[in-house]
């Protein structure tokens, strides 16, 4: 038995509302299509709404809640880095659409396909109350929220 | 009379204001909603409650802009009115997946267009009723009961339209603003 974190729960231990407040998390990444506004910005401000919304209600929501929210920024940042440099070729003409820019085209679909994958996945295994940890994300958040030194009051 | 010449300002704006952004966190809920209930049956409880609250605020607003009721609308998802208004949604374990894609691609066909067309002429008769009944409360004190409850009924129908629409119930809405249908 670990010494320095709390134990994990079992699926059976959570309530099906614990379950679908987790799975909810990585769901935002929907959020910028549901206000029809494609702003990068969106998803990552209606993911940390959803985290202070609902991080107290538990260390499984919260859990789920952090690592949806930390992994949002890497693919955030490209986001923006690809609007950033759309607008400089499209509106300002400040650049060309030159090898450097499909190379980054490319790069961000790949990497926004890995993180939608990866997030459903996640949602599905959040659904049945079963831990799924990102790489770097996930032992992030599992030290943060499982920690005995996290003191956070939670409702459940 | 306060409510009329001063309410826009006091009542309206500030709770228009706050409604807009909550409304965006609503619609993103919705969304998000709608997804789980195709792929799983079942609308996630905590975005239920939400909606709920959500529209009982508006309620609480609605009845005042109307003149329905006295008071100030309470601020928040958490606000009550048990005194005036009561908006109480049952909570469904199960909603039918097949009926909420009909409703996704053809709800404007089978709800939207009948119901709408009806209540458009309900609520212009409901504005006829309002300056109406804005003239008896202000001279008798006294909002005419049979008015009060044709008001209530517009409302009351609108909301389970929504509610049918928003994939909150299987229940088809009454073409009827009464509370025993």
């Amino acid at each position: 038995m670990s010494l320095t974190h709390v134990p994990l729960p079992q699926p059976h231990d959570l309530s099906s509302r614990e379950k679908e407040d987790a799975m909810g998390s990585y769901l935002m990444m929907f959020a910028a299509l549901a206000i029809s506004l494609p702003l990068p910005i969106i998803n990552l401000i209606a993911a940390i709404i959803y985290y202070y919304v609902n991080r107290k209600k538990s260390r499984y929501v919260h859990f789920h809640c952090h690592q949806s929210l930390f992994s949002q920024l890497p693919t955030t940042m490209i986001n923006w880095g690809l609007l950033y440099w759309v607008l400089q070729i499209f509106l300002f003409d400040n650049s060309e659409s030159n090898d450097y820019f499909y190379a980054y085209l490319g790069f961000m679909i790949f990497i926004n396909l890995i993180y939608f994958v990866f997030s459903i996945i996640a949602a599905i295994q959040a659904r049945k109350g079963v831990f799924m940890y990102f790489i770097f994300f996930g032992t992030y958040a599992y030290n943060r929220v499982y920690s005995i030194q996290n003191k956070l009051m939670y409702d459940n | 009379m306060l409510r009329t010449i001063f309410g826009p300002l006091y009542i309206t704006l500030p709770h228009v204001f706050l409604l807009f952004f909550v409304g965006l966190w609503g619609a993103i809920l919705f969304f998000v909603a709608f997804l789980v209930v195709v792929f799983t049956g079942n609308y996630p409880q905590s975005f239920f409650e939400f909606q709920v609250q959500l529209m009982r605020w508006k309620l609480r607003l609605n009845a005042r802009l109307f003149n329905l009721s006295d008071g100030y609308p309470a601020f928040g998802l958490l606000g009550t009115d048990d005194e005036y208004t009561q908006f109480e949604v049952p909570y469904p374990e199960k909603i039918s997946r097949s009926l909420v894609l009909l409703r996704f691609f053809f709800g404007v066909f089978f709800v939207g267009i009948p119901h709408g067309f009806l209540l458009f002429f309900r609520n212009l008769i409901g504005i006829f009723i309002s300056i109406f009944a804005w003239f008896s409360v202000l001279i008798s004190g006294k909002y005419p009961e049979s008015l009060h409850d044709f008001m209530a009924g517009n409302i009351r129908w609108q909301y389970r339209v929504s509610l049918y629409l928003g994939y909150m119930t299987d229940e088809y809405p009454p073409f009827s603003g009464r509370v025993d249908v």
